[in-house]
């Protein structure tokens, strides 16, 4: 069977485990990406990793003292032991001369450590249900049974409930904590809500991606989705489905292929996501960005062409060969020959026998361009008191991008001028 | 008249060192009122004490004569446009329409006369094509606009405003200023920190200098003085910095409320 027959055979759920591996992946993920969101734009990624590296003392604990796997146990351990951490940093940070980053790296390394030296005594200790503990470091979703699935449920349901029920005030807090508090928001209140279920949510995503990759998939869904949409309620719920689908994708190959920790293959997809939105996204992508440019270019190089065609003196018909005109242009040979190739495609010129002929539209398209170039050098010869013969290469520029609209403020502005700075005719 | 803003003693720590010392006054009604100082002086800080964003450690301040809890809606705090990330996902109309937020609270829906004046407000600030626009694509003086309309769509009494006049161009500081006199001339008190000494004589009324303690506090022609800006501007206090550095150095317990 190739790789794709056998991930495709996982969405069959013909094993009874799959069901389980699928809800608990969809569900522990898609929280992740709601509560991420808030993460992200309050530029709190580095506590995400604190708290998901702190978890693991709390998951040791709750072992040790249940002397078993059971999930509400590790839950509440992981979530107590992952609170302390972040009211440590926090208190630090305020009360010591200790930068918030210091703060961070140090909580971090010392709460993990404890964490590492806690499993380890487990192993050692020969537990016969230790089985998975390690599991916690990377994840391992096909160690989750139905019960875990319940309990993900259910508490899943509580937090999406209390962002949805918040989100206005979660919002606001994220974008000017100031302000919120001087219209009698209950900020504490809020950053209470956000930090309870961070800090849950962290503990439960561990068993599916583990305490080391935890943060990418807090923050990783919400910044794909910042690339496709400028409104936060839009980013949300992409942040949720991006994240849900990367969680069951990368569930279903580490299932599979058992044996493989499935942390990993979650943040692989999720940053495979992220790469094609930096790279298509709809507002800042690189793609956009380079098929504009194409655009622009494609439009400079056409208008430059039919200005070649202006004739000053009859405003009318021109004709050229192409000698003649590439002599008068200062262009390479095959972008002249590209750019009347432009301008045949769009009937703006005929070719006859080597003679080069506008039509009534290409007359019209050559004086708009040199319309354009003579108002804006008027404009700012007037309003910028630039000297005439600095005006030029400016205007050169500037003709491609004057719409309409422009055209016509300038025209008003300027009063309808009939001549430009050097005293030529501005053609109507 | 009731006063629109008193301070007693206000007295606010960072990190064991005081950025507003004892400031004590009573501000009017109706009035623009400028707060200036030299950079550090405590001018936010003052700002965020008298909105309850920072507690003070000594001291309190009442605004109409009122714990600031019972006449919150009354009172509308404009922060300086540098202090939030602009590339936020929102849009212009998002952000003006958290001015209505501070009458509807965390959960109550926005209304068809809260959505009318949302409209209003960003006419008033001339912003009304932007609309739909995405606040990280504004200038400068376009985001300090948006702020001023948050505030307006308060419908508040009192403004604090913290350097509303900050990266603006000339013109929009003019319209600023008118706009802010329209509103003074209906009965608003207006509370601006402004850095410009050139213009202040003509924007304000009345004034309060400050530089860590309160310098001066009046109307404009008694306070705005050569003295009184030598004072503010000039000698750097040094008496007042050095106890200050000691109090820091020393780790002193200053006195706690
Ligand atoms: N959060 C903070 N923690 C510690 N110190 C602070 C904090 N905020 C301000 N300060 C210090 O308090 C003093 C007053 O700051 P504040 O921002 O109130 O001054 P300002 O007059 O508004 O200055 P500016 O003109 O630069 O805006 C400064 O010395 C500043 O460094
Ligand atoms: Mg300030």
């Amino acid at each position: 069977m190739n790789f794709f027959t056998e991930i495709a055979s996982f969405f069959t759920f013909s094993e009874p485990n799959v069901k389980v591996v699928f809800w608990g992946s969809l569900i522990l993920c898609s929280i992740s990406g709601l509560v991420g969101t808030f993460t992200l734009l309050r530029k709190r990624s580095l506590i995400g990793d604190v708290i998901s590296h702190s978890v693991l003392p709390g998951i040791a604990l709750a072992f040790i003292i249940g002397q078993q796997k059971n999930p509400l146990y590790l839950i509440i351990g992981a979530t107590v032991t992952g609170w302390i951490s972040t009211y440590l940093v926090d208190y630090i940070t305020k009360h010591s001369k200790i930068k918030n980053d210091t703060a961070i790296a140090l909580i971090l390394s010392v709460f993990f450590g404890v964490g590492v030296l806690l499993l380890t005594h487990i192993q050692h200790s020969g537990n016969a249900s230790q089985s998975g503990l390690d599991q916690f470091i990377f994840g391992r979703a096909s160690a989750m049974n139905m019960s875990d699935v319940w309990l993900f449920t259910i508490v899943g349901s509580i937090i999406t409930l209390l962002v949805v029920v918040f989100f206005r005030g979660l919002s606001l807090l994220s974008f000017d904590e100031s302000y919120s508090q001087s219209i009698g928001f209950p900020n504490e209140l809020l950053k209470l809500v956000l930090s309870i279920t961070t800090v849950v949510t962290v503990a439960m995503g561990v068993q599916a991606v583990g305490v080391v990759l935890m943060s990418a998939l807090l923050i990783t869904p919400a910044a794909c989705a910042k690339f496709w949409t400028n409104k936060i309620i839009p980013m949300a719920i992409l942040a949720v489905v991006l994240s849900g689908v990367s969680g069951v994708l990368g569930s279903a190959i580490s299932y599979t292929y058992n044996g493989m920790p499935t942390g990993p293959w979650i943040v692989v997809v999720i940053s495979l996501f992220a790469f094609i939105s930096a790279f298509i996204g709809s507002k800042h992508g690189l793609l956009k960005k380079y098929i504009q440019r194409a655009k622009n270019n494609t439009k400079i190089l056409r208008e430059n062409t039919i200005k070649l065609f202006f004739n000053p003196d009859t405003l009318g018909e021109t004709t050229f060969q192409f000698e003649d005109i590439f002599e008068k242009s200062n262009m390479q040979r095959g972008t002249l020959k590209k750019g009347l190739k432009l301008l045949k495609s769009d009937d703006l010129i005929t070719l006859d026998n080597g003679t080069y002929t506008t039509t009534e539209e290409g007359i019209n398209e050559a004086k708009a361009i040199v319309r354009k170039h003579r108002l804006w050098e008027l404009y700012i010869s007037r309003f910028m008191h630039l000297q005439p013969d600095h005006v030029h290469d400016d205007a050169e520029g500037i003709e491609h991008v004057i719409t309409p609209e422009i055209e016509k403020e300038l025209e008003k502005e300027l009063d309808f001028p009939t001549k430009d700075p050097h005293d030529s005719d501005i053609p109507y | 008249m009731e006063p629109s803003v008193e301070t007693h003693n206000l007295t606010v720590i960072y990190d064991k060192k005081p950025a507003i010392w004892n400031i004590d006054f009573t501000l009017p009604t109706g009035k623009i009122i400028g707060i200036m100082g030299p950079n550090g002086s405590g001018k936010s800080t003052l700002l965020k004490a008298i909105m309850g964003i920072i507690e003070p450690n000594i001291g309190y301040s009442k605004v109409f004569d009122k714990e600031l809890d019972d006449v919150r809606t009354r009172v509308s705090y404009v922060p300086q446009r540098q202090s939030v990330d602009w590339d936020f996902p929102a849009s212009v109309w998002d952000v003006v329409a958290m001015g209505r937020f501070a009458t509807k609270g965390l959960f109550k829906r926005l209304s068809k006369e809260d959505n009318d004046i949302i409209t209003e407000s960003l006419a008033k600030v001339n912003m009304t094509p932007f609309t739909n626009r995405q606040i990280s694509q504004l200038s400068g003086g376009q985001q300090q606009r948006v702020f001023l309309a948050r505030a307006l769509a308060q419908n508040a009494d009192l403004y604090l405003m913290d350097e509303p006049f900050v990266g603006v161009d000339a013109a929009t500081e003019q319209a600023i200023i008118n706009l802010l006199k329209s509103m003074r001339d209906a009965g608003k008190t207006l509370l601006v920190v402004h850095h410009d000494l050139h213009t202040a004589q003509d924007y304000f009324e009345h004034m309060v200098l400050l530089n860590s303690r309160l310098v001066a506090e009046g109307p404009t022609d008694e306070v705005f003085t050569q003295e009184i800006l030598t004072e503010t501007y000039g000698g750097t206090l040094t008496t007042l910095s050095k106890v200050a550095s000691a109090l820091k150095e020393k780790d002193f317990p200053m006195r706690h409320k």
